[in-house]
C-alpha cells in the first residue's frame, strides 16, 4: 500500500512538471491552431536566461523566474512579428517546416553562445532538499511544481473562460474574419496569447529544469513528449491537458516502477489506445 | 563527359603524388547535436596534441578534416567515411564516439588501405572487425568490472544494477555481473530502463524495495545523469546508505558542475580524471584548456582522441608517410608510452588499450568546485570484454 | 494547392499521348541529373547513394502525404523494416543476392506498411501525428529489444553482399552501389508514376481532397489508403534494403522519430503532391545539409534552420510547388 501512495506521489509529480512545460504548446496548438515545434525552444530559453540570472547576474530563484519569462517573450516578439504572423493559416505541413526551421537555428545559436554543457538553475534553500511526508520523502522542488501546475492551470482556465479577453481570442480562433469586422484587432490578439503561450514555455523550461535540464538540444529531445501529451489532451483544452499529464504521468511512472524494461512499450501502447478511444484527444472541443 | 572523366583522373592522380607532404586526418565525431560537448573534447584532444607536439612528422605536413556525425548513423558514418578517403584522400581515420559508426567504417579499411584509429566507441566487439582497428579509449566491460571488486571490498554483499537499456548500458550490466558474482557476490535485482527516462523516482523505488546495500548505475554521459544522480539523492537512498557504484561515464568532468553537491561521494571506476596527478596530465590539461576554451568542458574523449594522434604519429613516423595500413599498425602493436592518464600500452593482440583504471570518488575543491579524485588503481587492465564474448 | 491539382489532374484525360511524353521526359532528366552527378562528384558517390536511399523514403511519403493527405511523423518504421529485413536475411538466413535483398526489404516494409498503415489511419490530423510517432517509437523499442536478431544499439554489422548479377562487387569507391540506386529510383519513379495516375492514384487524391463524396460514391476509404501504405511501404522498404545494402550495417537511426521528421522536412521542402517535388526536396536538403556541415561541422544546424525559414517565407510551396507556380503564372495558364 505504501509502495502504492509513494509510486502514485511520483507520478502526480511527474504529471504537473509535463503539464507546467506543455501547456503552453496546447494555447498555440489549440487556439491559435499553430504547430509551433518550436515550443520546446523557447522553454529551453527561458532556461537559459534563469541560468544565466542566477549564475551570472546573481538574481535570486523568483526574480530569475520573472526575468526569463519576460526576457523570453521580448525575444519572441519580433519572431511572432516576423516570423510566425506567416504562418497563421498556412497548412499545417508548412508550420512544420517553419517551426523546425526555428528550432534548429535556436539550437545552433544556444549550443554557440552558451556551450555544449547543462546549465542548472540553482534552487533556493526552501526548495532544496527532501521533505518528509511521513511515508516517504520527496524533493521539495517538486511539490512547487504540483503547485505551480495548478496555480497555472486556474489562471489559464480564468483567462480563458471568464476574461473578455478570452472571448475575444475564442472569437478570433472561430471565425477570425467576423471577429475583426465585429471590431476585435485580431493581429493584437493573436500577438498577446502568443506571447502568453511563450511565456508558459518559459516558466515550464524553469520549474521543470530539475527533472529536464537545459542543454542546447533540449529543444528537439523533449518535443516528442510536448506534442503527445498535448494531442492526447485534445489541443486547446486546459482541463483536457491536465487530465493527459496526470494519466500519462501515471502510466509512465506505473510502467518504469513495474516493468521497466518495456516502459517505452506501455507509455505509447497506450498513447495509442486513448487517441483511437478519442480521436479529438481526452477533453478536445469538436469543431 | 570523356574529358571530365580524365580530368577526375587526373585530379585523382595528382592528389595521390601530393600525399608526400601532407598528410590528412579524417576525424570523425558528434560535433554538433545533444553529443556536441564530447566532439568538442575530441577536438580540443587533437589539438592539444598538436600544440605540445607540432604539425609535421618528419617532413610531413599533418592536416586534420573534419566531419560531423550528430548521432549513432552507421550509412551517414559510412558515407563520410568514403568520401574522406575517396576525395579528401586521407590517409587515417579517427574520432567515432558511437560504436555502430565505427562498425560501419570497419569493412572499407582494407580496400582503403587505411587504419583506423577509435577515440571513444566502447564496445568491445570493434576491434575484431577488422586487423587495421586500433582504439586509444576504453570499453564498458574495462572500466565497469573493477567496480565488482570495489563493491566486494568494501564488504557490499547485496548488489542492484540499474543500466540504461541500450548496448553499452547491457555492456557494464553484464561486466558487472560476471565479476561481482565470480567474487561472490549477489546481484538481487537487474533494472533495464528507456534511454529517454527522465523522471528516475520510480526507478529509485525499485531499488529501495530490492533491499540492496549498493545500486550499480550505468547511464551515458550527459543530461539524464543529472536527473538520475538527483533522483538518488531526494529520495533518500543515499541518507538510507544504499551506496552508488557507476563507471565514470556518469560523473565525467563536463557534468560535475551541474550535479554539483548531488554528486559528493559518489564512487565510479574509469581510466581517466581530469585531475590525475602526474606531470603529463598537467601539461595536456594546460594545453587542453586553451584548445577548448572553456576549461569546465574538458572530459575524458579529450584523452582519447590526444593518445590516439600520438598513436597516429607514431604510425607515420613508422612508415615514413607512405601510405602503408597494415605496416602503420602492425609499428603501433605492443606500442607503450605514458599518456596523461598514466602508462598505457597497446594491446598487440588485441589492438585495445592495457590502462589503469583508477577509482574515483567525487570531492570538493578548495575553490568550492567538484572533481573525480583517484582513490586507488587496478593496474594494468586489459579488455575483459572480448573475452567474456567468446 | 487546390490549383495545381486541378490542372494536372484534368490534363492527362484532355491530352492522353502527352503524360507518355512528359514521363518519358521526366524519367530521362532525372536520368541524366544522376549521370551528371557521377562525372560532376566522382569521389561523393556514398553520399549521393544515400540521398538515392533516402529518396525513396521521401518518395513513400510523398504516396501517403501527398497524395492521400495522411500526416505522418513516422514513416522512417517502414524505411527501417525495409533495412532490418533485408539486413537479417542476409546475415542469420545466408541471403545475400542484392536483388534478393531488395525483394526481402520491399516485402518487409510492405507488411510494415499493413501494421502501421492500419493504426495510423484511425486518426485524422493532429491525432493522426501523434499515432505515427506512437508507432515509429514502438518499431524502434521493439528492434532495440530483439537485440539477438538486430544487434540493438550497436547495429546489424555483417551484411556482405553479393556482385550484382555474379558481376558487379561493391567497391570503395561505391560505383556499383550508387549504379544500382539510380536503377532502383528510376524503376521506382516509373512505377509510382503509373499508379498515381491510375484510376487507384486519382480515387487516393479524391480523398485527400473529400473523403466523405469518395465514401458516397461507394467506394472504401480505409481500403484505399490502406493499399496506398503497402505500397508505400514496398517502396520505402526498397529504400531501406538500398541503405542496408550499400552501407553494409543497419543501425536503429533508420527506425527513429528523427530519420522520419526530417524525411518529411525533405518533402515539404520539396513540395509535396508531385514525385519531382519528393526527389528534388531530398537532393536540395542533403545536399546543403553535407555542404554546410563539412564547411563548418560545428556550427551549421543554424545555418539549415535559416534555410527552411527562407523556404516557407519565400517559397511556400516548397521548391518545386513554388517554381511551377512561377512558371504557370509565367506561361499566363496558371488559372
Amino acid at each position: 500500500m505504501q509502495t502504492v501512495f509513494s509510486v502514485g506521489i511520483d507520478a502526480l509529480a511527474y504529471g504537473m512538471v509535463l503539464f507546467v512545460i506543455s501547456i503552453g504548446l496546447s494555447v498555440t496548438m489549440g487556439l491559435m491552431r499553430v504547430v509551433n515545434l518550436a515550443h520546446g525552444a523557447f522553454a529551453m530559453i527561458g532556461g537559459y536566461i534563469a541560468s544565466y540570472a542566477t549564475q551570472t547576474l546573481g538574481f535570486g530563484y523568483g526574480v530569475a523566474i520573472l526575468v526569463a519569462v519576460v526576457g523570453t517573450i521580448i525575444i519572441a516578439i519580433p519572431v511572432e512579428r516576423f516570423l510566425y504572423r506567416r504562418i497563421y493559416g498556412a497548412p499545417e505541413l508548412t508550420q512544420v517546416l517553419m517551426t523546425i526551421g526555428i528550432t534548429f537555428c535556436v539550437i545552433g545559436i544556444a549550443n554557440y553562445v552558451f556551450g555544449p554543457t547543462l546549465k542548472t538553475i540553482p534552487l533556493p534553500e526552501a526548495l532544496r532538499g527532501p521533505v518528509d511526508l511521513g511515508f516517504r520523502s520527496i524533493a521539495a522542488h517538486k511539490l512547487f511544481a504540483i503547485a505551480c501546475g495548478v496555480a497555472v492551470a486556474g489562471a489559464l482556465w480564468f483567462l480563458i473562460e471568464k476574461t473578455s479577453f478570452g472571448v475575444k481570442l475564442r472569437a478570433s480562433v472561430d471565425n477570425a474574419a467576423m471577429a475583426a469586422s465585429l471590431g476585435v484587432r485580431t493581429k493584437i490578439v493573436y500577438a498577446v496569447s502568443f506571447a502568453v503561450a511563450v511565456g508558459l514555455a518559459a516558466f515550464g523550461g524553469i520549474v521543470g529544469a530539475e527533472l529536464l535540464p537545459i542543454e542546447p538540444y533540449y529543444a528537439l529531445r523533449y518535443m516528442v513528449t510536448f506534442l503527445v501529451v498535448v494531442s492526447v489532451g485534445g489541443a486547446g483544452s486546459i482541463p483536457g491537458a491536465l487530465l493527459a499529464c496526470l494519466l500519462l504521468g501515471a502510466i509512465d511512472t506505473s510502467g518504469r516502477y513495474l516493468l521497466p524494461e518495456y516502459g517505452e512499450f506501455f507509455f505509447y501502447l497506450a498513447v495509442i489506445a486513448i487517441v483511437c478511444v478519442f480521436p479529438r484527444g481526452l477533453l478536445g472541443r469538436s469543431k | 563527359m570523356k574529358k571530365s572523366v580524365l580530368a577526375a583522373l587526373a585530379v585523382l592522380a595528382l592528389s595521390s603524388a601530393a600525399f608526400a607532404d601532407t598528410i590528412k586526418v579524417g576525424v570523425v565525431g558528434p560535433f554538433s547535436g545533444p553529443f556536441a560537448i564530447q566532439g568538442k573534447n575530441f577536438k580540443a584532444g587533437i589539438d592539444a596534441y598538436m600544440a605540445l607536439n607540432g604539425s609535421k612528422v618528419g617532413d610531413n605536413d599533418i592536416e586534420i578534416v573534419y566531419r560531423d556525425l550528430p548521432a549513432a548513423d552507421p550509412a551517414q558514418s559510412k558515407a563520410l567515411a568514403q568520401e574522406l578517403v575517396v576525395k579528401e584522400g586521407v590517409q587515417y581515420l579517427a574520432g567515432f564516439y558511437f560504436t555502430p559508426d565505427a562498425m560501419a567504417v570497419t569493412p572499407l579499411l582494407e580496400q582503403a588501405n587505411v587504419p583506423l584509429v577509435v577515440m571513444n566507441a566502447a564496445t568491445s566487439a570493434i576491434v575484431t572487425k577488422s586487423p587495421l582497428v586500433v582504439r586509444t579509449s576504453f570499453t564498458t566491460w574495462q572500466t565497469s568490472a573493477p567496480m565488482a571488486k570495489v563493491a566486494k571490498e568494501r564488504g557490499v554483499k547485496k548488489v542492484i544494477t540499474v543500466v540504461s537499456d541500450y548496448g553499452p548500458g547491457i555492456d557494464s550490466e553484464n561486466a558487472f555481473k560476471t565479476t561481482f558474482t565470480a567474487e561472490g557476490g549477489e546481484v538481487v535485482d537487474s533494472v533495464r530502463m528507456p534511454l529517454s527516462t527522465n523522471d528516475f523516482s520510480p526507478i529509485m523505488q525499485r531499488v529501495k524495495d530490492s533491499g540492496a546495500d549498493a545500486v550499480f548505475a550505468f547511464l551515458p554521459s550527459g543530461p539524464t545523469t543529472l536527473g538520475f544522480v538527483k533522483a538518488y539523492n531526494e529520495n533518500g537512498l543515499a541518507k538510507a546508505g544504499v551506496q552508488f557504484l557507476a563507471p565514470g561515464d556518469l560523473t565525467q568532468e563536463s557534468d560535475l558542475p551541474a550535479l554539483g553537491q548531488a554528486a559528493e561521494g559518489l564512487l565510479t571506476t574509469f581510466h581517466y580524471a581530469v585531475s590525475h596527478d602526474s606531470a603529463e596530465n598537467k601539461k595536456f590539461v594546460e594545453a587542453a584548456h586553451k584548445a577548448i576554451g572553456n576549461p569546465a568542458e574538458l572530459s575524458f574523449p579529450s584523452v582519447g582522441a590526444y593518445d590516439g594522434m600520438h598513436v597516429i604519429y607514431k604510425m607515420i613516423e613508422a612508415t615514413g608517410g607512405k601510405q602503408d595500413a597494415q605496416k602503420a599498425v602492425d609499428a603501433v602493436k605492443g606500442l607503450a608510452w605514458e599518456s596523461p592518464r598514466g602508462p598505457v600500452s597497446i594491446d598487440p593482440e588485441t589492438r585495445h588499450m592495457t590502462q589503469n583504471i583508477y577509482l574515483r570518488e567525487v570531492a570538493k575543491a578548495a575553490d568550492g568546485t567538484y572533481y573525480n579524485k583517484e582513490i586507488a588503481t587496478f593496474e594494468k587492465q586489459g579488455d575483459p570484454g572480448l573475452a567474456a564474448a567468446k | 494547392m487546390a490549383a495545381i491539382e486541378n490542372t494536372s489532374a484534368a490534363k492527362p484525360a484532355a491530352t492522353r499521348p502527352n503524360w507518355l511524353v512528359r514521363d518519358l521526359v521526366g524519367l530521362a532528366v532525372i536520368l541524366a541529373v544522376a549521370a551528371i552527378g557521377y562525372f560532376l562528384f566522382p569521389n561523393n558517390l556514398a553520399l549521393l547513394t544515400r540521398i538515392l536511399g533516402v529518396a525513396l523514403l521521401v518518395l513513400s511519403i510523398d504516396l501517403v502525404t501527398g497524395f492521400c493527405g495522411v500526416a505522418t511523423l513516422g514513416h522512417a518504421a517502414l524505411f527501417g523494416a525495409g533495412a532490418y529485413a533485408s539486413g537479417i536475411a542476409a546475415v542469420h538466413f545466408g541471403i545475400t543476392d542484392p536483388l534478393l535483398m531488395v525483394v526481402v526489404g520491399a516485402i518487409g516494409g510492405a507488411l510494415a506498411g499493413i501494421v502501421s498503415g492500419a493504426v495510423i489511419l484511425r486518426g485524422h490530423g493532429l491525432a493522426q501525428l501523434v499515432l505515427s510517432i506512437a508507432v515509429v517509437h514502438l518499431f524502434h523499442e521493439a528492434a532495440n529489444k530483439a537485440s539477438a536478431y538486430t544487434g540493438g544499439s550497436d547495429g546489424l554489422s555483417g551484411i556482405s553482399p553479393d556482385p550484382i548479377f555474379g558481376m558487379f562487387a561493391f567497391d570503395l569507391w561505391g560505383r556499383t552501389a550508387y549504379g544500382f540506386a539510380v536503377a532502383l529510383v528510376a524503376i521506382a519513379f516509373v512505377v509510382l508514376r503509373l499508379i498515381t495516375r491510375s484510376p487507384f492514384g486519382m480515387l487516393c487524391r479524391g480523398i485527400k481532397e473529400d473523403p466523405i463524396r469518395i465514401r458516397a460514391m461507394g467506394a472504401s476509404v480505409q481500403g484505399t489508403l490502406l493499399k496506398m501504405y503497402v505500397i508505400s511501404g514496398a517502396v520505402a522498404g526498397v529504400g531501406g534494403a538500398l541503405n542496408a545494402i550499400s552501407t553494409q550495417v543497419v543501425g536503429l537511426d533508420s527506425l527513429s522519430f528523427t530519420l522520419s521528421a526530417e524525411a518529411l522536412v525533405m518533402l515539404v521542402l520539396g513540395g509535396t503532391g508531385s514525385l519531382y517535388g519528393a526527389l528534388i526536396g531530398t537532393v536540395s536538403f542533403m545536399w546543403f545539409e553535407d555542404f554546410v556541415s563539412a564547411a563548418n561541422p560545428f556550427h551549421w544546424l543554424t545555418i539549415v534552420g535559416a534555410l527552411l525559414i527562407a523556404v516557407v517565407l519565400f517559397a511556400p510551396r516548397g521548391l518545386y510547388g513554388s517554381a511551377q507556380t512561377l512558371l504557370d503564372r509565367f506561361r499566363g495558364d496558371g488559372k
